[in-house]
């Protein structure tokens, strides 16, 4: 390591003549990160005091805890954790199966042309953004012109369909399986490149064995997958404090509050609508401080698991 | 991706064969499906479209939606804003990335490893909503266009994938370029960034996507109309009251009556992702291949 040998001044002056060019190019990232996502975090200070919005930060008076032990106290707030960790934990056990299923059926298929076609087409819907997602959901639900409506009438159905988007009943699947619909694909593109760099000789010596499709599928191709899902399974894991703000923004509506107020529409609601900043602040650190902690302990477990996985 | 002779044992029998691509083919109609719907109910004349049902033609078919909405101005406002955000946004944040991530992979840069803290620390942690929309407000960002572009101008993830792209280029090449009195800037410019165009390709897109789909900066820090986003706009239109006041808007109020509000929805769809997907289908090589790279840690 460089960072041993002594450092004189001299050789400063000339380590820097050579490449000061690189300490130049990272300004402009250097500044944008104090100024965008470092100012931010001294923001959070609002969480511990009693801040109006108005004067100077600094000159806010502290309340220690005070902000958290309303928050828990407030119903609402209950009610938003409670609904964040419902929607993101039922979007990991729907949404977290789903690409490997379809990765293997893919994978099963011998037409190569039906291959390419499927997996481009289930990335498409993760290009699209959420507000159009929910005009398409829209097109397909709605009691009046949705296609839904139409197949039950002509299979003899007589009644109108709820108007399952604003109904509190159903609007939970409907997030939910809309998640699923959109963030397949990208995860089963990246399990279809897994499974193609599994060594295909281990698939002939299994047949030489008499293995059969079922247990190829499971000793070889599932086994080989296992750093992959590991990996992708911390990242969802990690961000299971966050359900999802576009998504219920763009498609809730207030019939259907109760069940879908997150955290995130919890603090915009009271910090940005009703100007409350400290007690949403405290929302919000502590979504961030749980994601954090959340994130490094799947981390932690998965490098036990598997050395090979992991973040960092 | 690489062409391998299946040589693993596939599904036994016919029928299970048979089966597996009729699921496939279920997956790619339940995918397409929605997009296909609303473009051809936009096609359709309003009324014989009323019934609703399954689309798979236009009935009817008539541009009069079209001509409607292209006679209300605020959807072009919307999308030239949009097409100003992506493309403004896109450079900025192109541009700054690769400035950052560019020094990063260099292992001549002394205090590497703590600013790639910094860096890597912010996709742990964040502010939150309210102290960042604190910050904007102190800013004066608030309702202006900046607001669009600059806050969300680094993606830390994107950047580090690109950083492990530079990495992979064989260290002897910066090198002799140096012992040619090559400076950093030359480097970057004739050798690295020519080597890495395809994962620049990729973070490109994903800025292009992101800065298109972006709906929260719209939300959160704008209020003035003539700088709606075109994602905002077609949410207030979905909603309710959005689409009458639309029609209203338009100047053939004749014309206007001959269409419904449901038409109206699925015009503006559509007309918002027939842009998006011709993209894809031209770019979508790339996208898999972030899709890719985007799993292998850095």
């Amino acid at each position: 390591m460089r960072s041993r040998e002594h450092w004189t001044p001299g050789k400063w002056k000339r380590y820097l003549r050579r490449y000061w060019m690189l300490y130049a190019m990272l300004v402009p990232g250097l500044i944008y990160l104090i100024v965008f996502k470092y100012t931010p975090m001294y923001g959070v200070l609002m969480a511990f005091k009693d801040y109006n919005g108005i004067d100077k930060l600094g000159e806010a008076p502290w309340v220690g805890l005070a902000n958290f032990e309303r928050l828990f106290t407030t119903r609402a707030f209950r009610r938003a954790l409670s609904n964040n960790i419902i929607i993101s934990v039922a979007k990991l056990l729907c949404g977290f199966p789903m690409p490997v299923i379809l990765a293997l059926l893919i994978d099963t298929v011998s037409h190569r042309g039906l291959r390419k076609l499927t997996q481009t087409v289930v990335i498409l819907p993760s290009f699209i953004s959420w507000v159009v997602i929910y005009g398409l959901l829209y097109a397909v639900l709605s009691p009046n012109v949705g296609v839904v409506q139409a197949l039950l009438e002509f299979f003899g159905y007589q009644g109108k369909i709820p108007d399952i988007l604003a109904t509190k009943e159903t609007f939970r699947t409907v997030i939910v399986a809309s998640y699923v619909w959109k963030e397949a694909g990208p995860a089963t593109v990246v399990y279809l490149a897994a499974i193609t760099g599994i060594d295909q000789q281990l698939y002939e010596a299994a047949a030489i064995d008499g293995a059969g499709f079922w247990r190829q599928l499971w000793h070889i191709t599932l086994s080989g997958l296992r750093t992959t899902i590991i990996t992708l399974f911390i990242i969802r894991v990690g961000s299971i404090m966050y359900a999802g703000f576009d998504q219920i923004y763009a498609m809730s509506n207030d019939a259907v509050i109760s069940v879908a107020d997150i955290i995130d529409t919890y603090v915009y609601r009271i910090g940005l609508t009703q100007r409350n900043f400290s007690l949403a602040t405290a929302a919000g650190l502590f979504q961030s401080a749980i994601g954090m902690i959340l994130v490094m302990i799947t981390n932690y477990i998965s490098k036990k698991i598997e050395p090979d996985s992991g973040l960092f | 991706m690489a062409i391998v002779k299946p040589k693993k044992k596939r599904c036994g029998d016919m029928v299970t064969g048979i089966f597996i691509n009729f699921l496939l083919i279920v997956v790619i109609f339940v995918s397409l499906y929605p997009f296909w719907h609303v473009v051809m109910y936009s096609l359709s004349d309003s009324r014989a479209a009323m019934s609703g049902g399954l689309f798979l033609w236009p009935r009817q078919f008539t541009l009069l939606t079209y001509k409607l909405m292209f006679e209300t101005t605020r959807i072009f406002v919307a999308f030239r804003n949009s097409i100003a955000k992506t493309v403004i946004g896109t450079i900025i944040s192109v541009v700054v990335t690769v400035l950052v991530a560019y020094p990063l992979s260099r292992e001549e840069l002394r205090g590497r490893k703590m600013i790639q803290f910094l860096f890597y620390f912010t996709m742990l942690f964040s502010g939150g909503i309210i102290p960042t929309y604190m910050l904007i407000k102190d800013l004066e960002l608030l309702d202006t266009f900046w607001v669009y572009v600059i806050p969300g101008a680094v993606n830390v993830y994107n950047m580090f994938i690109l950083r492990s792209a530079f990495l992979m280029i064989p260290r002897s090449l910066p090198e002799s370029a140096m012992l040619d009195g090559a400076n950093p800037i030359q480097i970057l410019c004739y050798i690295i960034l020519p080597l890495s165009r395809a994962t620049i390709a990729t973070i490109t897109l994903y800025y292009v996507q992101g800065n298109w789909n972006s709906y929260m900066d719209g939300v959160l820090y704008v209020n003035d109309s003539k700088l709606e986003l075109l994602q905002v706009y077609m949410r207030r239109l979905i909603s309710q009251a959005g689409a009458a006041a639309a029609l209203n808007e338009a100047k053939n109020l004749s014309a206007a009556s001959m269409v419904t509000e449901e038409s109206t929805k699925m015009t503006v769809i559509a007309f918002s992702i027939i842009p998006v997907i011709i993209v894809y289908m031209f770019l979508q090589k790339y996208f898999m291949k972030g899709v890719t790279i985007g799993a292998v840690k850095g």
